[in-house]
């Protein structure tokens, strides 16, 4: 076996130089000094570097002469063994020895200068990442341009070029603010829901924070709680801390504590506002008095401990033009004008359950609600009719008609009464004889005279109903007209009794009508029974009171609202799930509004 | 000498023995863990705060506790993205970079907690949920970092096998150049398969393949998968292709280890900077639809 020593040189133009020596021996040396077996004229080279041994198996035995170490295919090593079948290079200095086997068993060692690699420090950069990814400046750039772009820009330049939309609580007018829909910052509560897409409704100027006199554009007839100058002055003072907060909100622009988003906040999501809590009520009305000391209301903050007595509305004097409050703790004389002691009617055992149990349409003792009917909401009742609440017993039949049927007396007005009373006396009448008349028999005693005289009878049935003893005074108080003619009281009730609070009889189901209003008692309709503040607590107790099965904590909120004191808080509970206390809806704010405005005196 | 500086003398020894310590203290561990302390004193104020003060009608970014956590988790984004400009300005001065990255990544968790609690747990489609969504990937992608930071580089070196990355060129170049020669007596096929080897470019792939070191395209493979071992010289060049493909395998070790140190960066940074634009779009949008 023989060593070929391949070695490939370049002439200056280039050309390739070809040189082949064999050597007969098994032991090669490589390095500097001219007496090597193979001489590498190159300072990087050792003078004697590299010897190479073909071992007994035919591969060869690579090992470093001198302390310095070679390049073994690629990698610095000090010895190494090349299989010359498979085959491997030796890197001395720009050298490259390439061994590999002949086809006559030869080992031929190429060897070959390479240039110094220059854009080696360039590859080296393949190995980061960076290669391989966009730059991360090029990347933040187009991030942060397309987010300040479409999120602020765009929102900016549209809302200040804009020709501003209306406001449409509709949801049907689109704002014209283009992606400032990515600024809202939760949903809007369930009242608002629709003006989810035009923002500038509330938003109306830049950088200004949302108005008062934006929200009553669409809120109108919202009642005031007070006027501004009273509010300010009954409200209590505010805690540093709060003081400070307000002093910087209102050097941007807020409109401080009375403005109507301290209390309304927005875009919590589709809910509705919740009802103050008792002690944001106690806050200005614990001790009201002390800073608006001209004020008609009594300090109230908790209902088991401080709340004035209730003084319901009625009328003082009969016929009167407007009810009155009753001074508190006082037993009013209600001047209806009627005349009904409920006692006799709710005795089970008195002559009218007697009447009552013998008529189909009741068959038992007479109850409340045979004469007081609920409204559809079962939030209060009805006003009491005569035909359907008293008629079945103060029957006003007065005869048979002319089929048979019975007639009645019309109820409601006095001159329907005298007409009704008129009509008894005349109308056909079966003849007294039959055959033929003599001439001649008009005389008082004949039906010509009633039929075609002056209606004496009925003149005299109508004063006799409407006297003492007559018909109508059964319920009614006699009086006179204006000029001279017998007459009836008009009958006078107010529509609410109480009217500064809200009461629910639905919630109050449980409870029996004489638990509250002592009606089985009473011997006259001069007694009010509206139950007082007493009776209330009962069950009652202020918010902080602890609940049982009788007690019911209950907040301010429970019987009055903010804006309408009278109305029920909107959004006091969630709308979902039961809410015994306040599920009937109120009437429309404005209406109960105008109607408190008009019953109070 | 060793027991005076332990004992914390004053010599010149003791002096560069303290300076050596702490040179190879992790920034994690930076000064006994003093901003992990600022840290947790932070987030355990924040949540404190957060539960103690009773906010109507319910907690929000708009409540005075939730300007303050606003405005502090706005300076800490601001001064945590300054890291870039510290870390670039190589100058004396009392700014250890040491204590500023130990600050960065600690205050980093700490704006996690902040930045939370100022939403209020109000989460939406709008520019304000966006920096907030942009934050936790900021924070997460360095918490990421950190741990490969910590647990990587023992790898990469494992890896190497005491080559350095030029070496590892310089091998697949050997032998690429053995390759050359010893397919000389192939026939066509087998001959084009060793040139498609030898053209791909080592750094073939992208960077999917570097994260999960999966080359299905490698035509080395393919060239191996394709030779027969009929001849002396198919069976040499099979031997080398084998060698090609351990020296591959090598290099592509190094390159997914490299890549999952540095991918977390380009995330990052681009959404750091991100952040920044979101966050003024949120801070401007606020007030300018107050």
């Amino acid at each position: 076996m023989a060593f070929l020593i391949r070695t490939i040189d370049f002439t200056a133009a280039g050309r390739e130089i070809i040189r082949d020596r064999v050597v007969e021996q098994t032991r090669l040396t490589v390095g500097r000094a001219v007496e090597n077996d193979i001489h590498l004229p190159d300072l990087a080279v050792e003078q004697r570097h590299v010897g190479i041994d073909l071992a007994a198996d035919g591969t060869l035995k690579v090992a470093a002469l001198g302390t310095l170490g070679f390049g073994l295919d690629g990698r610095v090593v000090t010895e190494g063994v090349i299989d010359p079948r498979t085959g491997g290079e030796v890197a001395l200095g720009a050298a490259r020895l390439a061994v590999t086997r002949e086809g006559n068993g030869n080992i031929a060692i190429t060897i070959r200068q390479v240039v110094a690699d220059e854009g080696k420090m360039d590859a080296l950069r393949g190995f980061a990442l960076a290669s391989k990814l966009p730059s991360k400046r090029a990347m933040s750039w187009v991030f942060a341009s397309a987010i300040i772009l479409l999120l602020l820009a765009l929102p900016v330049a549209s809302h200040l070029l804009r020709t501003p939309a209306k406001p449409d609580p509709t949801g049907k007018t689109p704002g014209t603010v283009l992606m400032d829909s990515a600024w809202t910052s939760g949903e809007l509560s369930l009242k608002h829901h629709d003006l989810a897409d035009n923002c500038e409704s509330c938003h109306v100027a830049a950088f200004e924070s949302v108005q008062d006199e934006t929200c009553l554009s669409c809120h109108k007839d919202i009642g005031d709680h007070a006027t501004k100058p009273r509010l300010a002055k009954g409200m209590a003072p505010l805690s540093d801390g709060d003081a400070l907060q307000w002093k910087i909100a209102q050097g941007f622009g807020k409109e401080g504590p009375l403005g109507c988003v301290a209390c309304h906040s927005e875009h919590e999501g589709p809910v509705r506002t919740q009802a103050g809590s008792e002690a944001f009520c106690g806050d200005c009305h614990k001790d009201l008095d002390a800073r608006l000391t001209d004020t008609a209301l009594a300090n109230a903050h908790d209902f088991g401990k401080t709340h004035p007595q209730f003084r319901p509305l009625y009328f003082a004097s009969f016929g009167a033009a407007k009810p009155v409050r009753a001074a508190a703790g006082t037993k009013p004389v209600e001047r209806s004008g009627l005349v009904f002691p409920h006692d006799v009617h709710m005795n089970p055992r008195g002559g009218a359950a007697r009447m009552a149990v013998s008529l189909a349409q009741y068959r038992a003792p007479l109850e409340c609600k045979d004469c007081h009917a609920a409204t559809p909401d079962r939030v209060t009742f009805k006003e009491v009719e005569m035909e359907q609440a008293c008629e079945g017993c103060h029957s006003l039949v007065s005869g048979r008609t002319a089929g048979g049927a019975l007639s009645k007396l019309r109820h409601g007005s006095v001159k329907n009464l005298a007409e009704d009373l008129a009509r008894i006396s005349t109308g056909p009448r079966p003849r007294l004889a039959p055959g033929r008349q003599r001439p001649g028999q008009l005389g008082s005693a004949s039906p010509y005279r009633a039929d075609f005289g002056r209606p004496v009878r009925a003149y005299i049935g109508t004063s006799n109903a409407l006297s003492t003893g007559g018909v109508c005074t059964e319920c009614h108080l006699p009086t006179t007209g204006p000029t001279g003619q017998a007459d009836l009281m008009p009958v006078n009730f107010p529509e609410r009794f109480l009217t500064s609070g809200y009461f629910s009889h639905a919630a109050h189901t449980k409870q029996k009508c004489t638990d509250c209003h002592a009606a089985d008692t009473s011997k006259a309709a001069s007694d009010l029974l509206m139950p007082d503040l007493k009776s209330c607590r009962d069950c009652h107790l202020g918010a902080s009171a602890v609940k049982t099965a009788k007690i019911v904590p209950s907040d301010c909120a429970m019987c009055h609202a903010y804006h309408v004191p009278a109305g029920q808080w909107q959004g006091l509970k969630p709308p979902k799930g039961p809410a015994p206390h306040y599920k009937p809806a109120p009437p429309p704010k404005t209406t109960v509004a105008a109607k408190v405005a008009q019953a109070r005196p | 000498m060793a027991s005076q500086a332990k004992t914390g003398g004053t010599g010149r020894f003791s002096q560069d023995e303290r300076r050596r310590d702490s040179d190879h203290v992790s920034f994690l561990k930076h000064k006994g863990f003093r901003w992990l302390w600022i840290a947790l004193a932070i987030s355990g104020a924040s949540i404190a705060g957060y539960l103690l003060i009773d906010q109507e009608p319910r907690p929000n970014g708009g409540t005075w506790y939730g300007y303050t956590l606003g405005t502090i988790g706005f300076g800490l984004i601001l001064w945590l993205s300054l890291l870039g400009v510290r870390k670039r300005r190589i100058n004396p001065g009392a700014w250890s970079l040491k204590a500023w990255t130990s600050a960065h990544v600690y205050l980093g968790l700490a704006l996690a907690v902040v930045g939370t609690l100022h939403t209020g747990f109000q989460i939406g489609w709008n520019v304000h949920t966006l920096a907030y969504v942009l934050m936790l990937l900021v924070i997460i992608t360095g918490i990421y970092g950190v741990i490969v930071y910590a647990t990587l580089p023992a790898s990469l070196s494992a890896n190497r096998k005491e080559m350095t990355r030029a070496q590892m060129l310089d091998a697949l170049t050997a032998i690429d150049r053995q390759l050359e020669s010893a397919a000389q007596p192939l026939a066509r096929a087998e001959a084009d398969l060793v040139i498609a080897a030898l053209g791909q470019d080592v750094f073939y792939g992208g960077a999917l393949a570097r994260l999960t070191g999966s080359y299905p395209g490698c035509k080395t493979a393919r060239a191996l998968r394709g030779m027969g071992g009929a001849t002396e010289a198919e069976a040499r060049v099979t031997a080398l292709l084998e060698k090609r493909r351990e020296q591959l395998a090598q290099i592509r070790g190094a390159l997914r280890i490299r890549a999952l140190l540095e991918i977390w960066l380009f995330i990052h940074i681009p959404l750091t900077i991100a952040l920044i634009a979101a966050l003024t779009a949120h801070v401007i949008s606020v007030f300018y639809y107050w």
